[in-house]
């Protein structure tokens, strides 16, 4: 059996996603949770978790605003730095039973 | 009377307007067409007669560059339908506009010399090929619309794809973003299909409700990471986004400073600007509510527009506040403008002071 590429893995979550079988109280769930006040989304990947979230903002994130009604298993912060002392990368995994463990195996990578 | 068709520019903008990147003026020169879509918001159809004036038109888009637009986005009806194209993408173009234009993409053969003076095209979809020829009303549309854009990408056109999506529609997405990436699209529009025009007597599960939005949301966003080199674009936004950002509406809701209203561009204060086949002059859509109208073109003058912006925006400016407001604590997905032309049909806005 050929290993499954991040391409593959990917391509499945917009599938899955897309696909009713999902149902409409998950996808709403999902919807809600990776909504985070002052994050703007950037990319989502399936990760481990379920999925994992590419953030941008131009101001400190703050873990305040991240709520354990959320989901979120694990996130990380980028500064840009040098290159924009005013922007940030935000990465944050979301558990979602219905795709984890799907997707790509390792965690935040991708 | 036009009353100039010079861009005596009074400034152009800065910074955001109404949450797009541009300062768009939609034209729909007629309705005229070589389809009668079952969900098409403007009602067109091969029995329309009319539409705008060439003259009257270029001479209101002259004075339109001067109130800060810079995008020309054709649309219809079928634009490469309407004979006097050609005249109104050179003239928008010699104003200083970019010109875009939405088709169905069964004229693009003939059109070539013409479609290869605009800045960028996008090919209309609905779905796959079975649901797109049913929601067209002819076999075959989907392989005409597809070979149109294949054709265009081959030329090195920035060519791209609008998609309108029933509720069940969204299923299909992923494989047809494939196709039309296989095509050599370079972006994808998704949006919901509007409750607007002959979409209105579609059944009510054509359309999207909260978790249908928050489904197409999400397929949208892991497009964007499977198709690396498509811009995928969802016209649907988080609505708490939409409040965080509401200093997009800062000309038309702000104080404006020292600057009175009637003398800050009109694209500061209403974008996008929609002009009609009858000749009317409206904010963000098509078929917003008739009572927040701004002019017609044959008189589309800079003294008519300042006199608008000094008294016309008041119901206008009170309906995007109300909107935005409305948005506050929300946690789901909205298609704002669609939301806005709703809301034009449905209310007396009420004043809010939000900025």
């Amino acid at each position: 059996m050929s290993p499954v590429t991040t391409k593959d893995a990917s391509a499945r979550l917009s599938q899955r996603l897309a696909s009713f079988k999902l149902g409409d109280a998950v996808i709403k769930r999902l919807s809600s949770q990776i909504m985070i006040e002052g994050l703007n989304i950037g990319r989502i990947n399936p990760c481990i978790y379920g999925i994992c979230i590419d953030y941008f903002t131009d101001k400190l994130p703050s873990v305040e605003r991240l709520s354990p009604k959320q989901g979120i298993t694990k996130w990380e912060v980028f500064p840009y730095g040098i290159i924009d002392w005013d922007r940030f990368h935000v990465r944050v995994a979301f558990e979602v039973n219905e795709l984890e463990g799907r997707g790509v195996v390792r965690g935040f990578e991708h | 009377m036009v009353s100039s068709t010079e861009p005596t520019t009074i400034g152009e903008a800065h910074g955001p307007s109404g949450f797009l990147p541009e300062r768009i003026v939609h034209v729909h020169p007629t309705r005229l067409c070589n389809l009668a879509c079952l969900h098409c918001y403007s009602t067109s159809d091969p029995g329309q007669r009319g539409g705008l004036d060439p003259d009257d038109l270029t001479g209101a888009l002259g004075v339109l560059r001067a109130e800060g637009y810079t995008v020309v986005s054709l649309s219809g009806g079928e634009p490469l339908v309407y004979k006097p194209l050609a005249t109104i993408v050179d003239r928008a173009h010699e104003l200083g506009f970019r010109v875009t234009m939405i088709s169905n993409g069964l004229l693009v053969e003939r059109s070539l010399p013409l479609l290869s003076r605009l800045d960028g095209i996008a090919i209309s979809f609905d779905g796959l090929a079975e649901r797109h020829d049913r929601m067209r009303g002819r076999e075959g549309a989907f392989a005409a619309a597809s070979a149109a854009l294949e054709r265009l990408a081959s030329l090195g056109a920035p060519v791209g794809a609008a998609i309108s999506l029933t509720r069940s529609g969204i299923a299909e997405l992923p494989d047809l973003a494939d196709h039309l990436a296989g095509l050599g699209a370079r972006s994808l529009q998704i949006r919901p299909v509007a409750r607007a025009g002959r979409a209105r007597s579609l059944a009510d599960s054509t359309f999207h409700e909260a978790a249908d939005r928050a489904r197409l949301y999400l397929v949208a966003l892991a497009l964007d990471h499977e198709l690396p080199d498509v811009r995928v674009h969802c016209d649907l936004a988080p609505a708490e986004g939409l409040w965080e950002q509401r200093d997009a509406y800062v000309g038309l809701l702000g104080d404006g400073g020292e600057t009175p209203s009637d003398e800050r561009p009109l694209a500061d204060l209403v974008n996008p600007l929609v002009v009609t086949d009858t000749g009317v002059l409206k904010p963000i859509a098509y078929d917003f509510d008739p009572r927040f109208d701004i002019a017609a073109v044959p008189t589309t003058s800079s003294d008519g527009l300042r006199r608008y912006k000094g008294d016309g925006p008041v119901p206008f400016r009170d309906l995007v506040g109300a909107a935005l407001a409305g948005m506050r604590g929300r946690s789901d997905l909205v298609d704002w403008f669609d939301h806005c032309t709703r809301l034009s049909e449905a209310r007396q806005p009420t004043a809010i002071a939000l900025l």
